[in-house]
Protein backbone atom coordinates (compact mmCIF):
# COMPACT_ATOMS: atom_id res chain seq x y z
CA UNK A 1 0.00 0.00 0.00
CA UNK A 2 3.05 2.25 -0.93
CA UNK A 3 0.38 4.63 -2.04
CA UNK A 4 -1.19 5.59 1.01
CA UNK A 5 2.04 6.82 2.46
CA UNK A 6 2.47 9.39 -0.67
CA UNK A 7 3.21 13.23 0.16
CA UNK A 8 0.48 14.43 -1.60
CA UNK A 9 1.59 17.89 -0.97
CA UNK A 10 4.72 17.35 -3.01
CA UNK A 11 2.47 16.96 -6.04
CA UNK A 12 0.41 20.25 -5.32
CA UNK A 13 1.19 22.85 -8.20
CA UNK A 14 -0.90 25.14 -6.51
CA UNK A 15 1.38 25.56 -4.01
CA UNK A 16 4.51 26.04 -6.05
CA UNK A 17 2.11 29.17 -7.47
CA UNK A 18 1.95 30.54 -3.80
CA UNK A 19 5.40 30.44 -2.61
CA UNK A 20 6.73 31.61 -5.98
CA UNK A 21 4.12 34.92 -6.07
CA UNK A 22 4.75 35.46 -2.12
CA UNK A 23 8.64 35.72 -2.76
CA UNK A 24 9.11 36.80 -6.02
CA UNK A 25 7.18 40.91 -5.25
CA UNK A 26 9.68 41.39 -2.19
CA UNK A 27 8.58 42.03 1.79
CA UNK A 28 6.50 39.07 2.05
CA UNK A 29 9.21 36.88 4.05
CA UNK A 30 8.42 37.49 7.51
CA UNK A 31 11.70 39.29 8.69
CA UNK A 32 12.50 41.71 11.26
CA UNK A 33 12.19 44.03 9.12
CA UNK A 34 9.23 43.86 7.94
CA UNK A 35 8.05 43.88 11.43
CA UNK A 36 9.90 47.13 12.31
CA UNK A 37 8.48 48.76 9.06
CA UNK A 38 4.99 47.62 10.44
CA UNK A 39 5.42 49.23 13.77
CA UNK A 40 7.27 52.49 12.81
CA UNK A 41 4.29 52.91 9.94
CA UNK A 42 1.77 52.14 12.75
CA UNK A 43 3.28 55.31 15.29
CA UNK A 44 3.44 57.91 12.28
CA UNK A 45 0.22 57.16 11.09
CA UNK A 46 -0.93 57.71 14.75
CA UNK A 47 1.06 60.47 15.18
CA UNK A 48 -1.02 61.93 11.70
CA UNK A 49 -4.17 61.10 13.28
CA UNK A 50 -3.63 63.02 16.93
CA UNK A 51 -2.90 66.15 14.68
CA UNK A 52 -6.02 65.12 12.68
CA UNK A 53 -4.47 65.08 8.97
CA UNK A 54 -7.05 62.11 8.11
CA UNK A 55 -5.66 62.44 4.46
CA UNK A 56 -2.14 61.53 4.85
CA UNK A 57 -2.78 59.29 7.78
CA UNK A 58 -4.48 57.37 5.26
CA UNK A 59 -1.56 57.02 2.58
CA UNK A 60 0.83 56.73 4.99
CA UNK A 61 -0.98 53.67 6.29
CA UNK A 62 -1.54 52.33 2.57
CA UNK A 63 2.32 52.16 2.13
CA UNK A 64 3.88 49.05 1.23
CA UNK A 65 1.39 46.70 2.95
CA UNK A 66 3.23 43.49 4.29
CA UNK A 67 1.55 40.42 1.63
CA UNK A 68 2.11 36.85 1.96
CA UNK A 69 0.78 33.91 4.14
CA UNK A 70 3.27 33.37 6.66
CA UNK A 71 3.26 36.93 8.07
CA UNK A 72 -0.20 36.43 9.49
CA UNK A 73 0.47 38.48 12.89
CA UNK A 74 2.33 41.78 11.11
CA UNK A 75 -0.99 41.62 8.69
CA UNK A 76 -2.93 41.71 11.44
CA UNK A 77 -1.28 44.55 13.18
CA UNK A 78 -1.07 46.70 9.79
CA UNK A 79 -4.20 45.77 9.73
CA UNK A 80 -5.30 47.90 12.86
CA UNK A 81 -3.48 50.53 11.10
CA UNK A 82 -5.65 51.40 8.05
CA UNK A 83 -8.12 50.66 10.11
CA UNK A 84 -8.05 53.03 12.70
CA UNK A 85 -6.95 55.43 9.67
CA UNK A 86 -9.71 54.43 8.15
CA UNK A 87 -11.81 55.32 10.88
CA UNK A 88 -11.11 58.32 11.55
CA UNK A 89 -11.93 60.01 8.16
CA UNK A 90 -15.29 62.09 8.38
CA UNK A 91 -17.50 60.96 6.28
CA UNK A 92 -17.49 64.05 4.18
CA UNK A 93 -14.01 63.39 3.64
CA UNK A 94 -14.05 60.03 2.26
CA UNK A 95 -14.30 60.80 -1.20
CA UNK A 96 -11.54 63.74 -1.38
CA UNK A 97 -9.04 61.07 0.23
CA UNK A 98 -9.94 58.05 -2.49
CA UNK A 99 -9.19 61.18 -5.12
CA UNK A 100 -6.54 61.86 -3.68
CA UNK A 101 -4.73 58.34 -4.13
CA UNK A 102 -3.28 56.83 -7.04
CA UNK A 103 -4.70 53.75 -8.55
CA UNK A 104 -2.56 51.35 -6.93
CA UNK A 105 -3.00 52.75 -3.83
CA UNK A 106 -6.89 52.50 -4.44
CA UNK A 107 -6.06 48.93 -4.79
CA UNK A 108 -4.42 48.38 -1.69
CA UNK A 109 -7.51 50.52 0.00
CA UNK A 110 -9.96 48.00 -1.58
CA UNK A 111 -8.01 44.94 -0.12
CA UNK A 112 -7.68 46.29 3.51
CA UNK A 113 -11.60 47.37 3.05
CA UNK A 114 -12.55 43.37 2.34
CA UNK A 115 -9.63 42.60 4.89
CA UNK A 116 -11.61 44.84 7.43
CA UNK A 117 -15.03 43.53 6.42
CA UNK A 118 -13.65 39.65 6.25
CA UNK A 119 -13.51 40.23 10.90
CA UNK A 120 -16.58 42.02 11.95
CA UNK A 121 -16.00 42.18 15.00
CA UNK A 122 -13.33 43.77 15.06
CA UNK A 123 -14.10 46.41 12.21
CA UNK A 124 -16.92 48.77 11.97
CA UNK A 125 -18.50 47.43 8.79
CA UNK A 126 -20.74 50.58 8.53
CA UNK A 127 -17.32 52.74 7.87
CA UNK A 128 -15.85 49.92 5.95
CA UNK A 129 -19.14 50.16 3.47
CA UNK A 130 -19.11 53.79 3.51
CA UNK A 131 -15.33 53.82 2.36
CA UNK A 132 -15.99 50.51 -0.28
CA UNK A 133 -18.56 53.18 -2.01
CA UNK A 134 -16.66 55.64 -2.65
CA UNK A 135 -13.44 53.45 -4.21
CA UNK A 136 -16.21 51.66 -5.89
CA UNK A 137 -16.90 55.40 -7.73
CA UNK A 138 -13.19 55.79 -8.26
CA UNK A 139 -11.55 52.77 -9.37
CA UNK A 140 -14.66 50.66 -11.08
CA UNK A 141 -15.57 47.34 -10.63
CA UNK A 142 -11.71 46.99 -11.70
CA UNK A 143 -10.31 47.49 -8.29
CA UNK A 144 -12.63 44.52 -6.82
CA UNK A 145 -11.72 41.91 -9.10
CA UNK A 146 -8.12 42.83 -8.77
CA UNK A 147 -8.43 41.99 -5.13
CA UNK A 148 -10.47 38.99 -5.76
CA UNK A 149 -7.83 37.68 -8.30
CA UNK A 150 -4.43 38.95 -6.27
CA UNK A 151 -2.49 36.02 -4.11
CA UNK A 152 -0.80 39.08 -1.85
CA UNK A 153 -3.61 38.98 1.15
CA UNK A 154 -3.28 41.72 3.12
CA UNK B 1 -21.59 58.41 -36.09
CA UNK B 2 -22.62 54.85 -38.15
CA UNK B 3 -23.49 52.16 -35.39
CA UNK B 4 -22.13 48.90 -35.60
CA UNK B 5 -23.88 46.17 -37.81
CA UNK B 6 -25.63 43.57 -35.74
CA UNK B 7 -26.13 39.63 -36.39
CA UNK B 8 -28.18 37.57 -34.29
CA UNK B 9 -26.77 34.22 -35.58
CA UNK B 10 -27.45 32.12 -32.63
CA UNK B 11 -30.61 32.74 -30.31
CA UNK B 12 -30.61 31.35 -27.34
CA UNK B 13 -26.73 29.59 -27.60
CA UNK B 14 -23.89 31.49 -27.24
CA UNK B 15 -21.07 31.73 -29.75
CA UNK B 16 -18.04 30.43 -28.56
CA UNK B 17 -15.79 31.81 -31.54
CA UNK B 18 -16.05 33.04 -34.42
CA UNK B 19 -13.67 33.33 -37.95
CA UNK B 20 -13.75 35.19 -41.41
CA UNK B 21 -12.68 33.87 -44.63
CA UNK B 22 -10.28 36.29 -46.70
CA UNK B 23 -13.01 38.46 -48.50
CA UNK B 24 -15.40 38.63 -45.74
CA UNK B 25 -18.40 36.88 -47.66
CA UNK B 26 -18.04 33.96 -44.77
CA UNK B 27 -18.40 33.33 -41.78
CA UNK B 28 -17.20 30.22 -39.52
CA UNK B 29 -18.41 30.06 -36.14
CA UNK B 30 -19.27 27.20 -33.45
CA UNK B 31 -22.08 27.40 -31.58
CA UNK B 32 -21.46 26.20 -28.42
CA UNK B 33 -21.77 23.06 -29.52
CA UNK B 34 -19.37 19.93 -31.42
CA UNK B 35 -20.55 21.80 -35.03
CA UNK B 36 -18.65 24.42 -37.07
CA UNK B 37 -21.43 26.23 -38.82
CA UNK B 38 -20.42 28.58 -42.17
CA UNK B 39 -22.40 31.47 -42.74
CA UNK B 40 -22.65 33.08 -46.03
CA UNK B 41 -23.36 36.74 -46.28
CA UNK B 42 -26.65 37.19 -48.23
CA UNK B 43 -27.77 39.65 -50.95
CA UNK B 44 -30.16 41.21 -48.25
CA UNK B 45 -26.94 41.43 -46.10
CA UNK B 46 -28.58 38.77 -43.47
CA UNK B 47 -26.52 35.56 -42.71
CA UNK B 48 -27.24 31.97 -44.18
CA UNK B 49 -26.21 28.89 -43.07
CA UNK B 50 -24.28 27.30 -46.07
CA UNK B 51 -22.62 24.20 -44.54
CA UNK B 52 -22.21 22.31 -41.13
CA UNK B 53 -19.10 20.85 -40.33
CA UNK B 54 -19.91 17.95 -37.91
CA UNK B 55 -16.36 16.09 -37.42
CA UNK B 56 -15.57 17.01 -33.59
CA UNK B 57 -17.01 14.89 -30.75
CA UNK B 58 -16.85 17.76 -27.80
CA UNK B 59 -17.38 21.42 -28.13
CA UNK B 60 -15.42 23.41 -30.38
CA UNK B 61 -13.03 25.68 -28.53
CA UNK B 62 -11.35 27.31 -31.36
CA UNK B 63 -11.87 28.49 -35.08
CA UNK B 64 -8.94 30.07 -37.28
CA UNK B 65 -9.41 30.77 -41.12
CA UNK B 66 -6.39 31.22 -43.12
CA UNK B 67 -7.11 34.32 -45.27
CA UNK B 68 -4.46 32.97 -48.31
CA UNK B 69 -4.67 29.45 -48.31
CA UNK B 70 -8.64 29.40 -47.59
CA UNK B 71 -7.98 26.64 -44.97
CA UNK B 72 -9.50 26.17 -41.65
CA UNK B 73 -8.83 25.05 -38.86
CA UNK B 74 -10.35 23.94 -35.62
CA UNK B 75 -9.67 22.48 -32.13
CA UNK B 76 -12.03 21.29 -29.56
CA UNK B 77 -12.18 20.03 -26.28
CA UNK B 78 -12.12 16.08 -28.12
CA UNK B 79 -8.47 16.78 -28.30
CA UNK B 80 -8.13 16.41 -31.87
CA UNK B 81 -7.41 19.66 -34.37
CA UNK B 82 -8.94 18.98 -38.12
CA UNK B 83 -7.68 20.64 -41.19
CA UNK B 84 -10.40 21.90 -43.65
CA UNK B 85 -9.54 21.73 -47.25
CA UNK B 86 -12.45 22.92 -50.19
CA UNK B 87 -12.96 20.71 -51.95
CA UNK B 88 -14.39 22.46 -54.77
CA UNK B 89 -15.32 19.32 -57.27
CA UNK B 90 -17.32 18.24 -54.34
CA UNK B 91 -18.55 21.61 -52.89
CA UNK B 92 -17.94 20.43 -49.27
CA UNK B 93 -14.96 21.02 -46.61
CA UNK B 94 -12.72 18.20 -46.52
CA UNK B 95 -11.25 17.76 -42.74
CA UNK B 96 -7.94 16.12 -42.50
CA UNK B 97 -6.68 15.32 -38.63
CA UNK B 98 -3.89 16.71 -36.88
CA UNK B 99 -1.75 14.50 -34.74
CA UNK B 100 -1.99 16.36 -31.67
CA UNK B 101 -0.62 14.46 -28.76
CA UNK B 102 -2.36 15.86 -26.30
CA UNK B 103 -3.82 14.19 -23.30
CA UNK B 104 -6.88 17.42 -22.20
CA UNK B 105 -8.79 19.52 -24.25
CA UNK B 106 -7.46 21.49 -26.71
CA UNK B 107 -8.17 25.45 -25.92
CA UNK B 108 -6.80 27.31 -28.66
CA UNK B 109 -5.84 27.28 -32.24
CA UNK B 110 -4.31 29.61 -34.86
CA UNK B 111 -2.81 30.02 -38.05
CA UNK B 112 0.99 31.13 -38.17
CA UNK B 113 1.31 34.43 -40.45
CA UNK B 114 2.12 32.61 -43.73
CA UNK B 115 -0.32 29.40 -43.08
CA UNK B 116 2.21 26.89 -43.40
CA UNK B 117 2.09 26.00 -39.39
CA UNK B 118 -0.38 26.42 -37.03
CA UNK B 119 -0.41 26.56 -33.00
CA UNK B 120 -2.81 24.46 -30.59
CA UNK B 121 -3.12 25.60 -26.96
CA UNK B 122 -4.00 23.21 -24.84
CA UNK B 123 -5.05 21.71 -21.09
CA UNK B 124 -2.15 19.54 -21.35
CA UNK B 125 0.31 22.21 -19.82
CA UNK B 126 1.65 22.14 -23.73
CA UNK B 127 1.53 23.85 -27.50
CA UNK B 128 1.32 21.63 -30.28
CA UNK B 129 3.15 23.63 -33.35
CA UNK B 130 1.61 22.02 -36.38
CA UNK B 131 3.29 21.59 -40.41
CA UNK B 132 2.73 19.80 -43.07
CA UNK B 133 4.83 16.93 -43.53
CA UNK B 134 5.03 16.38 -47.33
CA UNK B 135 6.21 12.42 -47.66
CA UNK B 136 3.70 11.60 -44.63
CA UNK B 137 1.06 13.71 -46.57
CA UNK B 138 -0.41 14.32 -42.45
CA UNK B 139 -0.15 17.32 -40.69
CA UNK B 140 2.33 16.30 -37.35
CA UNK B 141 3.21 18.67 -34.29
CA UNK B 142 6.03 19.46 -32.26
CA UNK B 143 5.55 19.99 -28.50
CA UNK B 144 6.61 23.37 -26.53
CA UNK B 145 6.42 21.95 -23.01
CA UNK B 146 8.65 24.02 -20.61
CA UNK B 147 8.30 26.04 -18.39
CA UNK B 148 4.33 25.80 -18.92
CA UNK B 149 2.73 24.71 -15.65
CA UNK B 150 -0.59 25.47 -16.49
CA UNK B 151 -3.34 25.64 -19.19
CA UNK B 152 -2.74 27.68 -22.30
CA UNK B 153 -5.39 29.72 -23.19
CA UNK B 154 -3.92 31.42 -26.10
CA UNK B 155 -1.31 31.67 -28.21
CA UNK B 156 -0.74 34.81 -31.41
CA UNK B 157 2.47 34.27 -33.51
CA UNK B 158 5.00 37.21 -34.14
CA UNK B 159 4.27 38.78 -37.56
CA UNK B 160 7.12 36.71 -39.11
CA UNK B 161 6.07 33.65 -38.57
CA UNK B 162 8.81 32.20 -36.11
CA UNK B 163 7.87 33.37 -32.40
CA UNK B 164 4.74 32.42 -30.55
CA UNK B 165 3.27 34.61 -27.51
CA UNK B 166 0.92 32.01 -25.04
CA UNK B 167 -0.46 32.89 -22.31
CA UNK B 168 -1.45 30.67 -19.31
CA UNK B 169 -3.63 30.10 -15.94
CA UNK B 170 -0.13 30.04 -14.39
CA UNK B 171 -0.54 34.00 -14.57
CA UNK B 172 2.70 33.87 -16.76
CA UNK B 173 2.38 35.17 -20.56
CA UNK B 174 5.50 34.13 -22.31
CA UNK B 175 6.92 34.04 -25.98
CA UNK B 176 8.58 30.81 -27.27
CA UNK B 177 10.27 30.00 -30.45
CA UNK B 178 7.97 27.85 -32.68
CA UNK B 179 10.98 27.54 -34.99
CA UNK B 180 10.64 24.30 -37.34
CA UNK B 181 13.67 23.27 -39.37
CA UNK B 182 12.84 22.53 -43.11
CA UNK B 183 9.49 25.33 -43.20
CA UNK B 184 11.23 28.22 -41.64
CA UNK B 185 14.44 30.17 -42.34
CA UNK B 186 16.50 31.31 -39.58
CA UNK B 187 15.71 35.42 -38.53
CA UNK B 188 17.39 37.42 -35.99
CA UNK B 189 15.17 39.40 -33.59
CA UNK B 190 17.57 41.30 -31.26
CA UNK B 191 14.82 42.68 -29.29
CA UNK B 192 13.63 38.51 -28.14
CA UNK B 193 17.42 37.17 -27.32
CA UNK B 194 19.76 35.36 -29.54
CA UNK B 195 19.22 31.89 -31.09
CA UNK B 196 16.11 30.69 -31.82
CA UNK B 197 16.12 26.96 -31.47
CA UNK B 198 12.18 25.37 -31.13
CA UNK B 199 11.10 25.72 -27.86
CA UNK B 200 13.47 28.52 -26.90
CA UNK B 201 11.96 30.84 -24.13
CA UNK B 202 12.30 34.45 -25.48
CA UNK B 203 10.72 35.84 -22.52
CA UNK B 204 8.42 35.47 -19.39
CA UNK B 205 6.02 37.82 -17.86
CA UNK B 206 3.54 38.10 -14.63
CA UNK B 207 1.45 40.50 -13.89
CA UNK B 208 1.94 41.83 -10.34
CA UNK B 209 -1.17 40.74 -8.90
CA UNK B 210 -1.28 37.58 -10.45
CA UNK B 211 -4.76 36.46 -12.37
CA UNK B 212 -5.27 33.86 -15.03
CA UNK B 213 -4.12 35.41 -18.72
CA UNK B 214 -7.18 34.89 -21.20
CA UNK B 215 -5.34 36.55 -24.30
CA UNK B 216 -2.11 37.54 -25.78
CA UNK B 217 -1.73 39.44 -28.85
CA UNK B 218 1.66 40.65 -30.87
CA UNK B 219 1.65 43.90 -32.18
CA UNK B 220 1.65 44.70 -36.01
CA UNK B 221 5.49 44.95 -35.57
CA UNK B 222 6.30 41.80 -33.53
CA UNK B 223 8.18 44.42 -30.84
CA UNK B 224 5.58 44.49 -28.51
CA UNK B 225 3.34 41.60 -26.77
CA UNK B 226 0.09 42.34 -24.88
CA UNK B 227 -1.95 39.98 -22.83
CA UNK B 228 -5.20 40.76 -20.62
CA UNK B 229 -5.37 38.96 -17.46
CA UNK B 230 -8.25 38.60 -14.58
CA UNK B 231 -7.45 41.07 -12.94
CA UNK B 232 -8.79 43.59 -14.55
CA UNK B 233 -5.34 44.76 -16.11
CA UNK B 234 -3.81 44.57 -19.84
CA UNK B 235 -0.20 44.31 -19.77
CA UNK B 236 2.63 45.18 -22.49
CA UNK B 237 5.85 44.05 -22.58
CA UNK B 238 8.66 45.33 -25.22
CA UNK B 239 11.31 42.74 -25.65
CA UNK B 240 12.54 40.28 -23.60
CA UNK B 241 14.37 42.42 -20.88
CA UNK B 242 12.57 45.53 -20.46
CA UNK B 243 9.95 45.44 -17.51
CA UNK B 244 6.17 44.75 -18.54
CA UNK B 245 3.82 47.84 -18.17
CA UNK B 246 0.80 47.64 -16.15
CA UNK B 247 -2.27 48.94 -17.11
CA UNK B 248 -5.17 48.25 -14.39
CA UNK B 249 -8.50 49.65 -15.94
CA UNK B 250 -11.82 50.15 -13.75
CA UNK B 251 -13.85 47.37 -15.83
CA UNK B 252 -14.53 43.19 -15.71
CA UNK B 253 -11.74 41.38 -16.85
CA UNK B 254 -11.15 41.45 -20.64
CA UNK B 255 -11.33 37.89 -22.18
CA UNK B 256 -9.73 38.47 -25.72
CA UNK B 257 -7.97 41.64 -27.47
CA UNK B 258 -6.10 42.78 -30.72
CA UNK B 259 -3.35 45.35 -31.95
CA UNK B 260 -5.64 47.28 -33.76
CA UNK B 261 -2.39 49.18 -34.73
CA UNK B 262 0.75 49.92 -33.37
CA UNK B 263 0.04 51.51 -30.38
CA UNK B 264 -3.48 51.02 -29.85
CA UNK B 265 -5.95 47.72 -28.69
CA UNK B 266 -8.81 46.28 -28.60
CA UNK B 267 -10.02 44.46 -25.78
CA UNK B 268 -13.56 42.83 -25.24
CA UNK B 269 -14.97 40.55 -22.18
CA UNK B 270 -17.52 40.47 -19.43
CA UNK B 271 -18.16 44.12 -19.73
CA UNK B 272 -19.97 43.37 -22.78
CA UNK B 273 -18.32 46.09 -24.11
CA UNK B 274 -14.99 47.02 -26.84
CA UNK B 275 -12.72 48.84 -24.43
CA UNK B 276 -9.62 50.77 -26.51
CA UNK B 277 -6.30 51.54 -25.11
CA UNK B 278 -4.19 53.94 -26.68
CA UNK B 279 -0.44 55.16 -27.27
CA UNK B 280 0.12 58.52 -26.07
CA UNK B 281 3.59 59.87 -26.26
CA UNK B 282 5.44 57.05 -24.27
CA UNK B 283 2.43 56.25 -21.78
CA UNK B 284 -0.44 53.59 -22.50
CA UNK B 285 -3.81 55.43 -21.58
CA UNK B 286 -7.18 53.45 -21.49
CA UNK B 287 -9.18 55.42 -24.00
CA UNK B 288 -12.54 53.56 -22.45
CA UNK B 289 -15.79 52.01 -23.51
CA UNK B 290 -16.37 52.08 -27.67
CA UNK B 291 -20.16 50.94 -27.17
CA UNK B 292 -21.50 53.84 -24.54
CA UNK B 293 -24.75 51.98 -24.80
CA UNK B 294 -28.03 54.07 -25.26
CA UNK B 295 -30.50 54.76 -22.72
CA UNK B 296 -33.31 53.10 -23.22
CA UNK B 297 -36.79 55.41 -23.50
CA UNK B 298 -38.88 54.79 -20.13
CA UNK B 299 -42.03 53.63 -21.11
CA UNK B 300 -44.59 55.75 -20.22
CA UNK B 301 -45.50 55.25 -16.73
CA UNK B 302 -49.43 55.47 -15.99
CA UNK B 303 -50.88 55.42 -12.32
CA UNK B 304 -52.64 52.41 -13.45
CA UNK B 305 -49.61 50.46 -14.63
CA UNK B 306 -47.33 51.77 -11.55
CA UNK B 307 -50.17 49.84 -9.30
CA UNK B 308 -50.57 47.02 -11.37
CA UNK B 309 -46.73 46.05 -11.28
CA UNK B 310 -46.81 46.87 -7.26
CA UNK B 311 -49.40 44.05 -7.35
CA UNK B 312 -47.70 41.27 -9.38
CA UNK B 313 -44.22 41.92 -8.76
CA UNK B 314 -44.05 44.34 -5.13
CA UNK B 315 -41.79 46.90 -8.02
CA UNK B 316 -43.17 50.44 -9.06
CA UNK B 317 -40.69 50.01 -12.32
CA UNK B 318 -40.55 47.11 -14.64
CA UNK B 319 -37.16 45.75 -13.97
CA UNK B 320 -34.61 46.61 -16.70
CA UNK B 321 -33.20 43.31 -18.23
CA UNK B 322 -32.15 44.30 -21.35
CA UNK B 323 -28.54 46.08 -20.93
CA UNK B 324 -27.79 49.32 -22.73
CA UNK B 325 -24.81 47.91 -24.69
CA UNK B 326 -25.18 46.10 -28.14
CA UNK B 327 -24.17 43.03 -27.01
CA UNK B 328 -26.05 41.30 -24.07
CA UNK B 329 -23.70 39.45 -22.31
CA UNK B 330 -19.71 38.40 -22.48
CA UNK B 331 -17.74 39.11 -24.89
CA UNK B 332 -15.89 35.89 -25.78
CA UNK B 333 -13.97 36.67 -29.50
CA UNK B 334 -12.72 39.67 -31.17
CA UNK B 335 -11.04 40.08 -34.31
CA UNK B 336 -9.46 42.41 -36.73
CA UNK B 337 -12.68 43.06 -39.96
CA UNK B 338 -11.20 45.24 -42.34
CA UNK B 339 -7.77 47.36 -42.85
CA UNK B 340 -4.24 46.05 -42.47
CA UNK B 341 -2.76 44.95 -39.32
CA UNK B 342 -1.31 48.41 -38.89
CA UNK B 343 -4.43 50.00 -39.17
CA UNK B 344 -7.24 47.90 -38.26
CA UNK B 345 -9.81 50.04 -39.63
CA UNK B 346 -13.29 48.00 -38.58
CA UNK B 347 -13.36 44.81 -36.09
CA UNK B 348 -15.55 41.76 -35.35
CA UNK B 349 -17.06 40.41 -32.00
CA UNK B 350 -18.85 37.41 -30.83
CA UNK B 351 -20.42 36.50 -27.60
CA UNK B 352 -22.10 35.03 -25.28
CA UNK B 353 -25.25 36.56 -26.45
CA UNK B 354 -25.22 34.64 -29.96
CA UNK B 355 -25.03 37.71 -31.78
CA UNK B 356 -21.95 38.88 -34.28
CA UNK B 357 -21.19 42.57 -34.17
CA UNK B 358 -19.27 44.55 -36.56
CA UNK B 359 -17.99 47.60 -35.32
CA UNK B 360 -15.95 50.62 -37.17
CA UNK B 361 -13.25 51.79 -35.24
CA UNK B 362 -13.40 55.79 -36.00
CA UNK B 363 -17.28 55.79 -35.54
CA UNK B 364 -17.48 54.06 -32.41
CA UNK B 365 -16.70 57.21 -30.49
CA UNK B 366 -12.11 57.64 -31.81
CA UNK B 367 -13.16 59.88 -34.57
CA UNK B 368 -12.41 63.13 -32.38
CA UNK B 369 -9.00 61.57 -31.33
CA UNK B 370 -5.74 62.06 -32.78
CA UNK B 371 -3.53 58.91 -32.58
Amino acid sequence: MSHRKIDVDKFDDEDAFVDENATAQGSTAVSAQTEADVDARATEVRNYLSRGDTGAAVVKALENPPAGREVTTVKDKNTATVMAALAAAKSGDILNIVKSLDSKQVDILMKYIYRGMASPELYNSAVLLAWHEKATEVAGLGSIVRVLTDRRTV
Amino acid sequence: MSSPEVFQLAIGTPITCHAFNKDRTQVAVSPNNNDVEIYQKGKTGGWELLHTLAKHDKLVTSIDWAPNTNRLVTCSQDRNAYVWDWDASQSKWEPNLCLLRINRAATFVQWSPKENKFAVASGARLISVCYFEEENNWWVSKHIKKPIRSTITSVAWHPDNILLAAGSTDMKARVFSAYIKGVDSPKAYPLWGEKFPFNTLCGEFGSEGGGWVHSVAFSPSGDYVAWASHDSTIMIAHGRDNPAIQIPFGGLPLVSLIFASETSIVGVGHDCTPFLFVLRGQQWEVIGKLDQGTKKAASSSSAFKMFQQMDSRAQQQNPEVELNTTHQNTITCVRPYAGTPENVTKFSTSGVDGKLVIWDLLASGMAGLKI
